[in-house]
């Protein structure tokens, strides 16, 4: 459980601003969506939260302390989930807790049984326990991306970050991996922050909700104010008008915008 | 000039000339368009240029284009085939084809070529001639009487009849003979696979060390200097410096493949690890995993299959130079060829020449179908390439 603080946050590439002084507090435990289109920072923002990339000015902070370079605490889910091909999904799902064991002990799997256990565990909470043997490269793409899960929860982190954890997966295997990290983050009070591009996915599973929009935070707010003219400032002045079609059904017929959409939504957008 | 067809087109303004020319640029048009039309140039050239009747000024333009794109490529194929024919007659004559010294005596060379393939005649009963063919029996001969594929010291331990166990553990514990029951072959395949398992250790240390990602940039191009430096030195000639160590013999040879190997073995790993993707080494990164982990887990872990495949390859000519050094009396196969060729003896040179063939043929056979394995998507090479190919590669590692 960790309370995290991005203190005026900046970084630009040359002349580029990927981000330009974002600011926002979020307690611990709370499930964050960042929202945006390609381009405007959302990657560059969870980069700079894992310390996976310097900012130009500002900082991160977990816990009060300055996120100055990559931390067991602060786990991170890539799109393209960077597990390791070559190893069953149970020793990528072990690689997660190798901060806590020497270069032999990793390289060898000499890690203790409760090591070992926690490693099952995490691929139990993701679905995989009986996959557990397989080589991780022979899995499909939503499978592998929730060995990368596993991997990130075997890390025990009090944060958890995903990049487009979805972006690369058919309607289906998105909502499976969506359910699985939203399970994960309440079982484990985790502060999560996913960045998403689809709205009604994000309408689903997310509490609070940071619209960027070219590198500026253009939102910050509960379920209850995401409508869709936050949702039109975030997109810009594309046609939302058929990217949103669940959007508009749902705010037809359900009003408010917190009530729950069917299962299968996901599915038709 | 190449790249202004206008000149191109102004040389050509006689119509005599300009015929020839277009034939082969008209090639993919009907013949009746280019009849019937007048000139269409301001500069008064008569040429191929001419337009399309029935297209637009649209397509007019663009077929012109072509054209002078065609015409333009012409000219740069054959200015190119002049400049290699330029730069072979002068490399001809630095290699002394034309020198006075170089005489080409085919007579002389198909004597010699005669005792390298020694015929005999077959008797047929009831006539005076005979079917000649080649001597395999003289070949055979020397190949057993000079232990090149078997020595019946060591084999008597395995082969013989009733089976004693004593004998086999002598054979494998004692005699240490599993290379060594193969006579000089054995010695040959062995300097080739010690060679590489010796190198391969410094060679995966010092590709990690050379990649720009493990240790920073001026310091990383320390390793791949020591290891441009290794390869510069071919095998055979490390071989000579280590027969001060070791001196003249297979001893020599082992330490100069494993040598090379770090260099050529050690460049191909750094070639690796430059095309790895940075997804992993990140994702290593974000678990707080120290810096050993990072490069065991997030780099090598996405190399090993291919690693091993190169390691294999490596082996392949690491075991064909192993022939070349111990030209040098260094042992092995490659010794056997220099000490007939030095007696002239070119019968049992050609019979040493086969052995070579069949040896290096089975481990590039085993080396392949492994590396097949290893990559199930990558194409898997026939046994026709395999033999068809041989005279290439043997080529290449002469070189190394």
């Amino acid at each position: 459980m960790s309370k995290i603080v991005v203190d005026n946050l900046r970084k630009t590439y040359g002349d580029t601003v990927a981000l330009d002084n974002i600011s926002f507090e979020v307690p611990a435990g709370e499930f964050v969506i960042i929202l945006g289109v390609s381009g405007s920072g959302k990657s560059t923002l969870l980069r700079c939260m894992s310390a996976l990339t310097e900012p130009t000015a500002g900082q991160v902070l977990i816990d009060g302390e300055p996120m100055t370079s990559t931390q067991p605490e602060v786990a991170m889910i890539f799109q393209q989930h960077n597990i390791i091909g070559d190893m069953s999904a149970y020793s990528n799902a072990l690689s997660g807790g190798i901060n806590r064991n020497s270069f032999f002990e990793s390289v060898l799997q000499l890690q203790d049984n409760e090591e070992k256990q926690q490693a099952l565990e995490a691929l139990d909470t993701v679905g995989l326990l009986e996959e557990a043997e397989k080589k991780s490269r022979r899995m499909s793409g939503g499978q592998q991306q929730r060995v990368g899960i596993a991997r990130a929860l075997t890390q025990e982190p009090e944060v958890l970050l995903a990049d487009e954890p979805v972006a690369s997966l058919d309607p289906g295997s998105a909502q499976d991996v969506m359910g699985y990290l939203n399970r994960a983050a309440e079982e484990r009070n985790l502060t999560t922050f996913i960045s998403l591009h689809q709205v009604n996915i994000a309408r689903k599973y997310g509490q609070r909700f940071i619209g960027l929009h070219d590198g500026q935070k253009v939102f910050d707010g509960y379920r209850e104010d995401l409508t869709l003219d936050v949702i039109d400032e975030i997109y810009g002045d594309i046609d939302t008008e058929g990217m949103f079609v669940s959007h508009g059904e749902d705010a037809s017929h359900g009003g408010s915008t917190d009530n729950q959409p069917n299962p299968n939504e996901g599915a038709t957008l | 000039m190449t790249d202004s067809p206008d000149s191109s087109r102004s040389s050509s303004t006689a119509p005599a000339t300009s015929q020839p020319e277009s034939e082969p640029e008209s090639e993919p048009e009907p013949e009746s368009k280019f009849e019937s039309e007048s000139d269409p140039l301001p500069d008064g050239g008569v040429d191929e240029s001419n337009p399309l009747e029935s297209a637009s000024a649209g397509v007019n333009e663009q077929f012109e284009n072509i054209r002078k794109t065609r015409r333009q490529r012409a000219i740069g194929w054959v200015v190119l085939a002049v400049s290699i024919s330029f730069v072979t007659i002068q490399g001809l004559v630095a290699t002394e084809f034309f020198s006075d010294r170089t005489r080409f005596t085919w007579s002389h060379f198909a004597e010699r070529m005669g005792d390298y393939f020694p015929v005999t005649t077959n008797e047929i009963p009831g006539l005076d001639a005979g079917i000649p063919f080649l001597d395999v029996g003289s070949y055979w001969e020397f190949i057993m009487s000079n232990e090149l594929i078997y020595d019946p010291e060591v084999g008597r331990l395995i082969f013989q009849f009733p089976p004693y166990l004593g004998d086999y553990y002598a054979f494998f514990f004692e005699e240490l003979g599993m290379f060594t029951v193969f006579g000089e072959a054995g010695t040959t395949l062995a300097m080739g696979v010690v060679g590489t398992i010796l190198g391969f250790p410094l060679a995966l240390l010092f590709s990690v060390l050379a990649s720009e990602r493990v240790t920073p940039f001026p310091i990383n191009l320390i390793f791949r200097a020591i290891m441009s430096f290794i390869r510069s030195i071919p095998a055979i000639v490390w071989a000579l410096i280590f027969v001060a160590l070791v001196g003249l013999g297979a001893a020599a040879a082992t330490l100069a493949i494993a040598l090379n190997t770090i260099g050529n073995l050690g460049r191909l790993f750094v070639e690796e690890l430059e095309e790895l993707e940075q997804g992993p080494i990140e994702a290593m990164r974000t678990t707080g995993a120290s810096k050993p982990q990072v490069v065991f887990f997030g780099m090598l872990s996405q190399v090993r299959t291919s690693f091993i495949a190169w390691t294999l390859y490596i082996l392949e000519i690491n075991v064909r130079s192993a022939v070349t050094v111990g030209v040098i009396g260094a042992g092995g196969l490659g010794a056997v060829v220099a000490t007939q060729e030095s007696r002239l003896m070119f019968g049992n040179m050609m019979a040493t020449l086969f052995v070579i063939f069949v040896l290096v043929f089975i481990v590039e056979l085993f080396s392949q179908r492994l590396r097949a394995r290893l990559r199930s998507d990558q194409e898997k090479q026939s046994i026709r390439e395999l033999i068809t190919g041989f005279p290439n590669r043997m080529a290449d590692s002469l070189l190394r």
